[in-house]
């Protein structure tokens, strides 16, 4: 046999190859003995324009660069409201429909280019009132808007009348007033006592006139703050830098927490000035497995356990051998979210058969699915009223939810079906996502040991909203995350009001649940008002428009080096309290 | 061949034309409503209705096929729904990337596998000849995103040859980081291209020019080289051009795993987000590269071989 390959030809292969194999082992980043904080999130960051804040993770960019005039205490649960950039809490009179804030003075937002000698201006009450303008403005496509809609004086007419081009932003507000350069007063149309809940969110976050007047509609990628942090660099899909923003307010780390944190050292640090990092680094990671093995490999600083790799880091609900002989940390969060089965009940066959929907609700094993989908990371949910919320019961227990299959067959005897005889195929409207899929394959083997018979339509999720919005669907499952801890939050979806096309797609219409929903919402915080939300947590487990199913658990995971990690649910402003230890980092990093 | 070229590029503009349609009425009827996924959990009957007009969706279908058709006659596809960036600039931004990644691999692969599969099409039938078949085959029938898996899992995470993913901006930085993505790129595709060539040099080799070459005493690289590889040209300029195009767009699993920020997630996500002025750019930018990839490789067959005329 001859060698029809000279030396020369296999020499250009060889260096091509070296090529691309030698660049591969350079120039590796140096990163660990910089005070940085690399985190990762599983989703694209879709804009940093304060009012397109809806995303979770969005959200979670966007929380470190802007500052609502509220926020909550870092350590304490449950939940508590402490102020941000407002000077105090706002002082409500006694009608309960004016709220008066006053501004801390001396605010500075982010150094631009938008501002004269690119030195970020003070902030003034007026900014927040351009804020809210623009967060309401149609044309701006906000998803935020629902937070004043009906509520504020004046808000809905001004909107009306900026989509007509009778108004502009100079046109006043009745609700919204500057009192003075630092006091803002907002009069509300009926007592709103989740108004300063909803200005802790930072779509209520002030914005500098002059830098959308500059950037205009590419403010999104230049976005100007008050925060902590400031973008530095953004490669969209990629990788967000921010760096430390040396304006910053003067903010102190707590001194006060929960008992256990004084043990976990998460008060070792309090009195210190805030924040702890110079720079913030956020990977747009949306695989799994590329996050999960940059985390074990030290690239990031914490991140949540991907399902396939459950087993690899918890055993018997604690942290594996493995997490535990590299000194990783784990932190739980009970959240306050709900996941449930809704049934449309403007439906003929599921709408008006009591007996059937709680059936249904019997045959389900909350326990399985738990186990199955959620590797024991979620809590069987009794009621809509979710873990750290007002009137969130641990003891309490759904007499309608328990897996009893024998109760269930006697309430398919009760809806005129008995063992399903006569009940016509039931259609479940299903997004096309792999756990859903699953979780479908589970409930239509629980109904079928009843006699009903599921018929699952897969769809996109663009068509599977369509189908709640023009209510087409009969049946499916949903979750609902918390937006503030107030069991309103998860009530109004079954408020009358807000059927669909509004988020009570299950079309429930109780007018004794309205009545409660409406008295409620006129009350303060308290034991009077916590009462009225227990019966209308009673109402919806009588009626059972939903199937609830859990409430769930984050588990996250951090690494030895990464201090006082306790991330509080709903809050996303975190960052600015972690403290790395970049000397640790750059030891053990090493053998990771 | 002036002719051909005019006829050929006006065949084009009806056939643009159909994808455009289908596009605009496939979107319209699966891709639920955009206004009321802008409109968020809360949005309700006039919210939706108020983005509606904001998004230009309340126009009667004919008039919103006119805005598209504008748009594409003038190149400005406007801003994304779901992230209110340029479309312009989301495509150029991604296209670098993308390239950096598919276009190595690719010339990589031509050039791995046409000498391989020259070298298959001398020692037919042989040991080598079937070993390789045997390897080919079974590469070929395992999953790509099992190679993904494992390869990221091996050499990126246990070896540490590799990063596990990144970009760099810069030109000499980033090859670090697709130089993993470029390895399994051409591990995935050498399969199936060996095969490919190697039928296409098979039916060369047994002609009789290769006999005649051979008699006079030509060497058997240049025999394969000079002769064999030119009268295959045809062939593999139809597919080497045709795949012209799907190395713009990139590649959607290897982007996805190795975090390069390139086009192939776009359509995906904008798909996912009922984003449709990206979904309708990129797939009138699919469309045309892939027709005028088309015409390209047409032209390329007369320049190649002196017995095709285009007319």
């Amino acid at each position: 046999m001859r060698s029809i390959f000279k030396v020369k030809n296999l020499t250009l292969f060889a260096l091509l190859a070296a090529t691309v194999f030698t660049t591969a082992c350079t120039s590796k980043k140096a990163t660990d003995g910089e005070n940085t904080l690399t985190m990762s999130v599983s989703s694209e960051i879709k804009s940093l324009d304060s009012i397109a804040l809806g995303d979770l993770y969005t959200n979670r960019a966007g929380s470190q660069i802007y500052e609502p005039l509220y926020t909550y205490h870092y350590l304490k649960r449950p939940l508590e409201l402490i102020p941000a950039l407002a000077d105090g809490m706002p002082v409500m009179s006694k009608d309960g429909l004016t709220a008066t804030i006053k501004i801390k003075k001396g605010l500075l937002f982010h150094d631009n280019e938008a501002f004269k000698d690119g030195k970020g201006r003070e902030v003034v009450a007026e900014d927040f009132i351009y804020a809210w303008k623009r967060l309401v403005d149609p044309r701006n496509g906000s998803d935020g808007y629902w937070i004043f809609e009906g509520k504020i004086k004046g808000l809905n007419e001004w909107r009306d009348k900026v989509t007509k081009g009778e108004a502009d932003y100079k046109t006043p507000i009745e609700g919204f007033t500057a009192i003075d350069s630092h006091t803002l007063q907002i009069k509300m149309i009926k007592p709103y006592y989740q108004l300063v809940y909803v200005l802790a969110m930072p779509y209520t976050a002030p914005t500098a006139i002059e830098a959308i007047d500059k950037y205009g509609k590419e403010y999104a990628n230049n976005p100007v703050g008050t925060g902590p942090f400031m973008m530095k660099s953004w490669i969209r899909g990629n990788r967000l830098e921010m760096v430390r923003n040396p304006n910053w307010r003067e903010e102190l780390y707590p001194s006060e927490g929960t008992p256990e944190d004084q043990a976990k050292g998460f008060l070792a640090d309090a009195g210190k000035k805030l924040p702890f990092v110079d720079k913030l680094v956020i990977l747009e990671i949306v695989e799994d497995q590329t996050r999960w093995l940059n985390f074990m490999k030290g690239q990031i600083d914490f991140a949540g356990i991907p399902k396939d790799n459950y087993d690899t880091a918890i055993k018997d609900g604690k942290l594996s051998e493995e997490m535990t002989s590299k000194n990783i940390k784990l932190d739980i969060v009970e959240e306050p979210d709900l996941t449930y089965t809704a049934f449309n009940m403007e439906d003929p066959i599921l709408g008006k058969n009591r007996y059937l929907r709680l059936a249904m609700g019997h045959a389900i094993d909350t326990e399985t699915m738990i186990d199955k989908f959620y590797n024991r990371r979620a809590i069987s949910a009794q009621s809509p009223i979710a873990p750290g919320i007002d009137g969130y019961d641990p003891n309490y227990v759904n007499p309608n939810k328990k897996f009893d299959l024998e109760k269930a067959k006697e309430y398919m005897k009760l809806a005129g079906y008995p063992d399903g005889k006569g009940l016509p195929e039931i259609e479940y409207s299903n997004t096309s996502s792999a756990t859903s899929r699953q979780f479908v394959e589970l409930f239509t083997q629980h109904m079928a040991t009843i006699g009903i018979k599921i018929k699952v339509v897969t769809t996109s999720w663009p068509q599977f909203t369509e189908k709640l919005r023009k209510k087409k669907a009969q049946l499916w499952g949903i979750a609902w995350s918390g937006d503030y801890p107030d069991a309103q939050n998860f009530f109004q979806l079954l408020h009358s009001s807000s059927i669909s096309p509004g988020p009570n797609a299950a079309n429930y219409n109780s007018p004794e649940f309205d009545k409660l929903y409406d008295k409620a919402l006129g009350m303060p915080p308290g034991p009077a008002r916590t009462k009225v939300y227990l019966q209308m947590r009673d109402l919806a487990v009588k009626d059972a428009p939903w199937i609830f199913n859990t409430h769930r658990t984050t588990y996250t995971l951090d690494h030895e080096w990464v201090h006082n990690f306790k991330i509080p649910p709903i809050s996303h402003d975190f960052v600015k309290y972690i403290r790395i230890d970049t000397a640790k980092r750059a030891e053990k990093k090493k053998d990771l | 061949m002036f002719r051909y070229l005019v006829r050929r590029v006006l065949y084009l503009i009806p056939i643009l034309f159909g994808i455009t349609l289908i596009t605009f009425l496939l979107f319209h009827v699966v891709g639920g409503n955009p206004a009321a996924q802008a409109a968020g959990k809360y949005g309700n009957e006039a919210q939706i209705r108020a983005l509606e007009i904001e998004m230009g969706l309340d126009k009667p279908l004919h008039l919103q096929y006119v805005d598209y058709l504008r748009q594409i006659v003038t190149f400005d596809f406007g801003r994304s729904w779901s992230t209110h960036q340029e479309i312009s600039t989301m495509i150029m931004n991604g296209m670098g990337p993308s390239l950096s990644l598919t276009l190595p691999a690719f010339l990589l692969i031509i050039i791995i596998s046409v000498s391989i599969a020259l070298l298959l099409a001398h020692y037919r039938g042989g040991m080598l000849d079937k070993a390789v078949l045997i390897i080919c085959l079974a590469g070929m029938s395992v999953s790509s995103l099992v190679y993904i898996l494992y390869m990221q899992y091996w050499l990126a995470y246990k070896a540490g040859i590799f990063p596990i993913s990144g970009w760099d901006p810069s030109w000499t930085g980033r090859w670090e980081y697709v130089a993993l993505p470029i390895l399994i790129f051409i591990i995935l595709s050498i399969g199936g291209n060996v095969l490919f060539y190697r039928t296409v040099f098979l039916d060369e080799v047994l002609q009789d020019y290769v006999r005649t070459a051979r008699a006079k005493g030509l060497g058997t690289v240049r025999i394969l080289f000079k002769h064999v590889l030119r009268n295959a040209l045809i062939p593999i300029i139809t597919l080497v051009v045709l795949e012209m195009p799907l190395l713009i767009l990139g590649s959607l699993l290897l982007e996805s795993f190795f975090d390069i920020p390139g086009l192939g997630g776009l359509i995906y996500s904008a798909i996912q987000n009922s984003d449709f002025p990206v979904v309708k750019a990129m797939t009138f930018i699919g469309a045309g590269l892939y027709m005028i990839f088309q015409l390209i490789s047409d032209l390329l067959y007369a320049v190649v071989d002196p017995k095709v005329q285009l007319r």
